[in-house]
């Protein structure tokens, strides 16, 4: 056994002491052979994943602020009739709403602003405002019957992300790359990229628990990759240390720490040694990630003109296809801007654009690369909007929808969903889930299936209980896996 | 294998593998002899009476409990297995007759239909447990309550066979286990580790060189009792035991969410430091912080010691529901304080019966009810400044600040503030249009939105720039009197959130946790499976603190003395130490931890005492070598036949480093300061445009304080302090990871490059030769002088640094300007820099990163 993997075996023993029983407890003896320090629990022999996994990484596209499922994807050809009739009182009561219209006098309903029409072979309905997303209408699967329990921005993406409407939870990508390990020798597991829309309308904020690890090892939390100044905090050498030199006293420091472990015996010393060594590595891996110089024109070019500005939605799309191909087990890609309560009608389109193509462009190329059999990209906000306005519809600038999270629409493609279907039914008003709904803890459950994870056996125990990302909730949609 | 036929010790190994928590790894590494009664079997010909508590329970409570436990509206086939009467119940376990209990019958059926546990739960037995059970009953099923909640009695010392190496009764249990288990102690540490692991535990800082050549030298036998006495009567060290309980505090110094408003309950924090320092007892700090209002003639003291209970989150979002958050609190509360006295997690409860520990719904929502008096509305207001606190508040202004106050507001009574900025804005605005270039990017981004687009939070921005940096060339009079009017009246209002039970409220049982579906009405009452409040203890918070300080109540005192043994062994005694449940691990050591438990309270919960008691056995001053046997036979050092070893929390990370440089600032308490972060580190919440999120970067002396006092923001923790607790919820056990990251942040933050510089320059300064230096900043960084070797290293080390930045004076001065203090002068830069370098590479040792 070469020191290296002495000492991974030692560290993970340890965290896997940390642990206990069901399922993955008594699986984790296997995994004392993780190849890097960003391991979990995942490898041969060790029962995960607990069945094949139709996906081996995961792109969250999330559109934070909750996108217009109104608007957007779920389509009601009645509405357009139904312009500024007051939404009926038995359909608004059945949902909670957010303070901010709780109290509003009266509740007429808002067409969508744009047009649906069909795309693809499946004739999927779509705004027209999404010509890229409709160009992959036939990779993609439209679950409409989604619904939540949060009808407020940090609530509902923390328990999208968490299971759990308080943080203190781990994030998804932290449960998986705490079950399945990492795919990659120098990078994260987990690595985390935001963005909002250009103009800041919308105010949602990226807190540092939605990509948490909880109450398990804060190893398995998320990375940031910045978009200006360090792409990795603390990346970079002090300004006057050039490589070599760094070589050399990362040496000095092994030589020192060999010396300690043969007084002293503690494997705990020999992960010290690996640790700084990956952190050399990950110097070079990460510049290596986001330099672009090997990257053809036609395909920079098919993610928009916005790619060419670090930080922007489409620019981080193309890194998230960089980050699969090198083992990134999870990214999650996080943007602002669908928060429109009152701008509906300047943000909607502008949102649309900015997002619009890239989100097409990744899935394309990942197709075109042979990655999206076994990735699983999902577009996905916290909560839908409500069909009924917002504010003063006379002002152009003074409407739009509030939060709704009884009713709302996501997609996914790739890794094991059914191709070119739309799952679930609402209300004629978009309101209301009436077939198939699809709660948060479900759609968590069927993410973690595709992934060859059985929900109900990844725990962890943390205060004298099993915990688990669907809680004690979550079925398996089986009507979205291929 | 048929359990039956199984030779005993695969039996064993079957049992020890389920048992710890099903992890077979104990059994395979051979760490078997520690556990309890079933464990004798290796030695015994004739095995032991099982022990319900340690053998049995945790096979039920796993198995069985979730169907057949307290949770009524789940329990299945009316049948309880956590109860003597359950299990007697329905012929379920006929003491002395497995074979004819439905019990044995049930698990081992090979008809699913009637197997027990059913297939869907997930949960099986192996044939070892199946033996474990069939012989508990046919050994007459004795039955006892879960350990931890009968009151600890102070337990008799056990004999052992070797009373030389024992100094004080905890080494009497340690090592009675040890001769039990055919261990021995390790030897005593050397001075200098002893030195260094103990500074470091009771003052969270390192031996300076002086104490070092002080402790050495000290030839009298109880030099080392004097060191620690010493180090407990160190202002140093109220402010590293703070930080344990600021983890469980959930302390931040703002309240997470979108606004996340500074708020002041670093009062509370100085509190805590000041009441450590002065070793108050544990039961009173206990009830001035759950219940400090409720004394009589409370002081302000005693009313700021309960901001521990106002530490939580709060929600200042657009579209909250208040009443929605406000329900949030009070279960904040609720866990918080059972996690850090009970050790029990009850969040559970919210929603039903816990399925496991005997709590029922009702007892939580009893229990919130001392939390449910205040007139707090679960929302936070807004405020013209950054700090967004929310009522009941104490302002600790004083008397001259007031007066100011009222002064500078009679003198704007007459003036409409907001109307005249707005005038004089609107006058100023086109022409700032003109230049853009002059102004902040923030300013002029806004400015790029057309005007027709902009909203408030745009329009608050040009109007911030303006008041702070137009305003005050256009009127400075006016800017002056209102700002300082704003000043005094928030940002310079020291004012703490406290607890205030002055709204009676009723508090109900809520359906699944629901605040919408409130059921039956319950009042304040103690969890009903453990001992009542004395009939005349008031039906308040202060009621319950008096409660949980209580000699009959079982759990605070073993909670507490295992978080004491935990921050200065890294693990506690029971390791769980946020849990003591009936799924929480036994204990190994559970006499030491009742032995314990009753001499902090019976000792007046006097915390120094305990500490003191623990750093001067022999158990802890041996040494940590792990020789191969023991890592074998113990890894996780359960049974503490070695030295605790473990990587120091990155706080004492950044504060050794500011020490052992010479740049530590030693001042206690006062506002949070703003060390060495990346400028950008709070942009990304600026993305609200709705205040400033400017890092407000320290300089001088603040960027040198103790790390207990770097703002904490909940949304953005501080980037330096990896592995750090959450601070949003109750935590009081913290995991120590490994990551590349770590390794990154201190090799490349500033704060140990300057670190190293610093140090480089006072080796450089004080002694003259090479060899001299690097033994002066090896010995300032690890109170020890370098072996032969190890001076050979330093020496490579160091040739090798010089090498380069003779070569490029460039890069010597580049990297010597790192930092906001300037290099030591007098120094050849190349030199220095050589020398920082190679420090740099001291404070990234494995030895330096840890407690050894």
């Amino acid at each position: 056994m070469t020191p290296l993997t002495a000492a991974h075996l030692q560290m993970t023993r340890r965290q896997f002491f940390g642990r206990s029983a069901t399922g993955v407890g008594v699986a984790a003896l296997s995994s004392l052979l993780q190849r890097d320090l960003f391991a979990g629990l995942g490898a041969g022999g060790s029962g995960l994943p607990h069945f094949p996994a139709r996906a081996k990484r995961v792109i969250l596209l999330w559109q934070g602020g909750g996108p217009s499922q109104v608007d957007l994807f779920d389509y009601k050809p009645g509405l357009a009739a139904m312009r500024l009739q007051e939404l009926p009182e038995s359909v608004r009561s059945s949902a909670r709403l957010s303070t901010m219209t709780s109290t509003q006098k009266s509740y007429p309903i808002l067409p969508p602003l744009k047009p649906f029409r069909q795309y693809g072979q499946s004739g999927r309905w779509l705004s027209e405002l999404l010509p890229g997303i409709g160009s992959i209408a036939d990779d993609i699967c439209l679950v409409r019957s989604m619904h939540t329990e949060a009808v407020n921005h940090s609530p509902g993406v923390t328990f999208c992300l968490s299971g759990s409407q308080i943080p203190g939870r781990p994030s998804l990508g932290s449960w998986l790359s705490y079950g399945l390990g990492s795919l990659s020798d120098d990078l994260p597991s987990f690595v985390v990229m935001t963005s909002s829309d250009q103009q800041k309308t919308c105010g949602q904020l990226f807190y540092e628990h939605y990509w948490g690890s909880g109450f398990i090892p804060s190893k398995f939390q998320g990375v940031r990759l910045r978009s200006e100044g360090e792409p990795v905090l603390y990346l970079n050498d002090a300004p006057g240390l050039d490589r070599s030199q760094k070589r050399a006293l990362l040496d000095d420091i092994a030589a020192f720490n060999h010396h300690q472990l043969q007084g002293h015996g503690d494997p705990e010393t020999e992960t010290r040694i690996a640790q700084y060594e990956m952190a050399f590595k990950m110097q070079a891996s990460v510049p290596g990630l986001l330099d672009l110089s090997n990257e053809s024109p036609e395909v920079i070019a098919s993610y928009g003109p916005d790619v060419h500005r670090p930080g922007s939605y489409a620019r981080n799309c193309l890194l998230a296809r960089r980050m699969a191909e090198r083992g990134v087990r999870f990214v999650q890609l996080m943007h602002g801007g669908w928060d429109q309560h009152r701008n509906l009608s300047t943000q909607l389109e502008i949102q649309c654009r900015d997002t619009d193509q890239p989100t097409a462009a990744l899935v394309k190329d990942l197709k075109q690369r042979g990655l999206l059999d076994d990735t699983l990209v999902i577009y996905a906000g916290e909560f839908g909007r409500t069909v009924f306005v917002q504010g003063d519809i006379t002002k152009v600038d003074g409407h739009g929808r509030d939060h709704l999270g009884t009713a709302y629409s996501l997609w996914m493609a790739g890794g094991g969903v059914k191709p070119g279907i739309a799952y679930g039914e609402t209300d004629d008003f978009s309101y209301r889930v009436v077939r198939d709904g699809v709660h948060v803890h479900d759609w968590q459950a069927t993410l973690l299936h595709l992934l060859g994870i059985d929900h109900e056996r990844l725990t962890y125990r943390y205060q004298g209980r099993q915990f688990r990302l669907t809680d004690v909730h979550g079925k398996v949609v089986k009507g979205i896996v291929a | 294998m048929h359990p039956l036929r199984c030779p005993p010790f695969s039996i064993l190994r079957c049992i020890l593998a389920r048992f710890r928590g099903g992890r077979p790894a104990l059994a395979v590494l051979g760490l078997t002899v520690w556990l309890n009664s079933a464990a004798a079997a290796t030695t015994a010909s004739a095995p032991p009476r099982l022990n319900y508590g340690a053998d049995i329970r945790p096979i039920l409570a796993e198995n069985c409990f979730y169907c057949h436990g307290q949770d009524e509206s789940r329990r299945k086939g009316k049948l309880r297995l956590d109860t003597r009467a359950g299990q007697l119940s329905q012929d379920a376990v006929i003491p002395g007759k497995a074979g004819e209990s439905e019990l044995i019958f049930r698990i081992l059926s090979e008809d699913p239909e009637e197997r027990m546990p059913p297939l869907d739960s997930h949960r099986t037995l192996s044939a070892a447990q199946k033996d474990l059970l069939r012989r508990w009953i046919d050994e007459g099923a004795h039955f006892e309550s879960h350990w931890a909640f009968s009151a600890p009695t102070r337990p008799s010392l056990p004999g052992v066979r070797v009373p030389r190496w024992v100094r004080n009764p905890i080494d009497t249990f340690v090592l009675a286990k040890l001769e039990s288990s055919g261990l021995t102690p390790s030897p005593e540490a050397d001075k200098a580790t002893q030195l260094r692991r103990v500074s470091l535990d009771l003052t969270g800082l390192p031996p300076t060189p002086a104490e070092a050549d002080a402790f050495k030298t000290d030839r009298r036998p109880d030099a080392y009792e004097r060191l620690v006495d010493r180090l407990l009567a160190s202002p140093r060290y109220g402010e590293r035991m703070a930080l344990p309980w600021l983890d469980a505090a959930r302390y931040a110094d703002s309240n997470g969410f979108q606004q996340d408003g500074d708020t002041f309950q670093w009062i509370w924090r100085d509190w805590v430091v000041r009441a450590l320092n002065a070793n108050m007892p544990f039961d009173q700090f206990t009830i001035e912080q759950l219940a400090g209002d409720l004394l009589p003639q409370a002081t302000t003291d005693q009313r700021i010691a309960t901001a521990f209970n106002r530490n939580h989150l709060l929600n200042g979002e657009g579209g909250v529901i208040p009443e929605e958050q406000r329900f949030v609190t009070l279960f904040d509360r609720v866990d918080t304080t059972s996690t850090n006295w009970l050790g029990l997690t009850v969040a559970c409860a919210q929603c039903h019966d816990h399925k496991y520990d005997p709590v029922s719904q009702k007892d939580y929502y009893s229990l919130m009810a001392a939390f449910n008096q205040l007139p707090e509305t679960g929302n936070v207001k807004g405020s013209p400044s950054k700090v967004r606190v929310a009522e009941p508040l104490l302002s600790l202004a004083t008397p001259e600040h007031l007066a100011e106050l009222a002064a500078l507001e009679a003198k704007l009574a007459t003036v409409n503030v907001n109307e005249k900025i707005g005038l004089m804005l609107a006058a100023w605005q086109p022409g700032a249009e003109a230049q853009p270039a002059a102004l902040p990017k923030a300013v002029r981004d806004v400015f790029a939105v057309p005007v027709a687009e902009r909203e408030r939070r745009h329009t608050e921005v040009i109007r911030r720039h303006f008041i702070a940096v137009e305003l005050p060339k256009i009127d400075p009079e006016f800017h002056q009197l209102f700002t300082r009017r704003d000043f005094l009246k928030y940002d310079g209002n020291p004012r703490v959130m406290v607890m205030e039970d002055s709204m009676p409220r009723t508090t109900h049982v809520l359906d699944r946790g629901n605040y919408e579906s409130p059921r039956e009405p319950v009042t304040f009452a103690t969890p009903s499976f453990l001992p009542p409040l004395p009939a005349d203890a008031p039906r308040n918070r202060l009621g319950l603190a008096r409660w949980l300080v209580s000699p009959e109540q079982p759990l605070t005192a073993r909670v507490m003395a295992n978080r004491h043994w935990q921050t200065f062994f890294g693990l506690g005694l029971v390791k769980t130490s946020e849990d003591f449940g009936v799924q929480s691990e036994p204990p190994v050591h559970r006499e030491l931890l009742d032995w314990l438990a009753v001499e902090y309270r019976e000792r007046g919960w006097d915390t120094k005492h305990l500490h003191r008691l623990i750093v001067t056995s022999a158990t802890y001053r041996q040494s940590s070598v792990l020789t191969p046997a023991l890592k074998e036979r113990d890894p996780e050092n359960r049974l503490f036949a070695r030295g605790a070893r473990f990587r120091l929390p990155a706080m004492l990370i950044r504060d050794q480093a500011l020490a052992v440089s010479g740049l530590l600032v030693e001042e206690i308490g006062g506002k949070p300061v703003y060390p060495y972060q990346p400028a950008d580190i709070w942009d990304s919440l600026a993305i609200t445009l709705e205040r400033d999120f400017t890092y407000p970067h320290s300089t001088g002396r603040d960027l040198y304080r103790r790390s207990l006092y770097t703002f904490w923001r909940r949304t953005i923790a501080p980037s330096n302090l990896f592995d750090a607790s959450s601070r949003n919820t109750c935590q009081v056990r913290s995991a120590t990871t490994s990551t590349p990251l770590h390794a990154l942040t201190t090799l490349n933050d500033p704060t140990y490059i300057e670190a190293a510089r610093a140090l480089a320059g006072r080796v450089l300064t004080t002694e003259k030769k090479p060899d001299a230096r690097l033994a002066a900043a090896f010995r300032a960084v690890l109170a020890r002088a370098p072996d032969r070797q190890e001076k050979a290293i330093l020496q490579a080390s160091l040739a090798k640094q010089q090498a380069r930045f003779r070569a490029d004076p460039a890069s010597a001065a580049a990297f010597l300007a790192v930092g906001e203090k300037p290099p030591a002068p007098g120094i050849a830069p190349a030199e220095h820099a050589a020398y920082a370098a190679v420090c740099l590479a001291l404070l990234n040792l494995d030895e330096t990163l840890t407690k050894s």
